[in-house]
């Protein structure tokens, strides 16, 4: 019987692509988690900075003569 | 990604290459079949490692019907998705080694069939997870389509000897003692390892990322 090597290489090549293939979306969806946590976790951050600006806020001129 | 998976994964890839080495090195060529009976020692273990993932599936299908427990809802979903992955790799190695050796892609035969159906069955479980709104509700209908579906794969197993078919009879897992030389299935075992060991690993990854999404969702 011949040895067809070609059938050999095809069989395995199927089999690397596809674990590769799997393995690479676990990665992607790994990424994509941790992405999507950092960006939760960001504008939390963010809105607590914005709440207390108004806070550090004086009066300027104009509330002033608003008063006056 | 914690340190024990890491470490399986590391073994999974020592594995993978020692079973290259001892498939395409240790082993030699078959006589009757030549170089292509090669592709065995991926078909075959693709296939071991499958039912071991739906046996899997079943245990803990069965355990979340019993607890509700979250956590055996994905160890079952984690399972069935590396099992659908590992039954694919079996069909289609399958499909290429037949071609050269029985002269053809496919047939219908008991075996190639019955194989088919559990593949579009565990295929279906998946799909079945993603169409329903209710996650609860869905991991619910998914686990007992797990338990149900678990029978199949011990009818994959003896259609071989329930109907006269073209694919040969198992040639290890079956009574009594094995009758191809110990240097064959040795190649065999080894694969099976490394690829028991590879889907381990990617089952611990998969569940890790189906709580991360709970969580997220939640």
């Amino acid at each position: 019987m011949p040895d067809n090597w070609g059938y050999v290489l095809a069989a395995y090549g199927v089999a690397v692509v596809v674990l590769t293939a799997y393995w690479r979306s676990l990665v992607r969806r790994d990424r994509a988690l941790s992405a999507l946590g950092d960006r939760r976790a960001r504008p939390a951050g963010t809105g607590q900075r914005q709440a207390a600006a108004p806070a550090d806020r004086r009066p300027g001129p104009g509330a002033r003569s608003r008063t006056t | 990604m914690t340190v024990p998976t890491r470490v399986l994964g590391w073994l999974a890839t020592l594995g993978l290459a020692a079973g290259l080495v001892v498939a395409f090195g240790v082993a030699p060529r078959e006589v009757t079949q030549g170089n292509v009976q090669r592709i065995m020692y991926v078909h075959v273990p693709a296939v071991w490692v499958a039912y071991l993932a739906f046996t899997v599936v079943f245990a803990a299908s069965v355990a979340h019907l019993w607890t509700r427990s979250p956590a055996a809802d994905r160890v079952a979903a984690a399972s069935t998705e590396v099992g659908v992955v590992f039954l694919g790799i079996n069909i289609v190695t399958g499909s290429i080694w037949g071609k050269p050796t029985w002269g053809t892609w496919w047939t219908w035969d008991a075996r190639l069939t019955s194989v088919t159906v559990v593949f579009l069955m565990y295929l279906g479980y998946l799909m079945l997870r993603r169409m329903t709104d209710d996650p609860e509700r869905g991991a619910r209908y998914a686990a007992v389509l797990g338990t149900l579906a678990a029978p199949s794969i011990y009818l994959v197993h003896t259609s071989v000897y329930w109907w006269r078919t073209l694919h040969q009879p198992p040639s290890l897992l079956k009574a009594g003692s094995a009758t191809m030389p110990a240097v064959f299935w040795m190649a065999i075992l080894v694969n099976f390892a490394a690829l028991g060991l590879l889907a381990a690993y990617f089952v611990l990854r998969r569940m890790d990322l189906l709580r991360r999404e709970q969580e997220a969702l939640a």
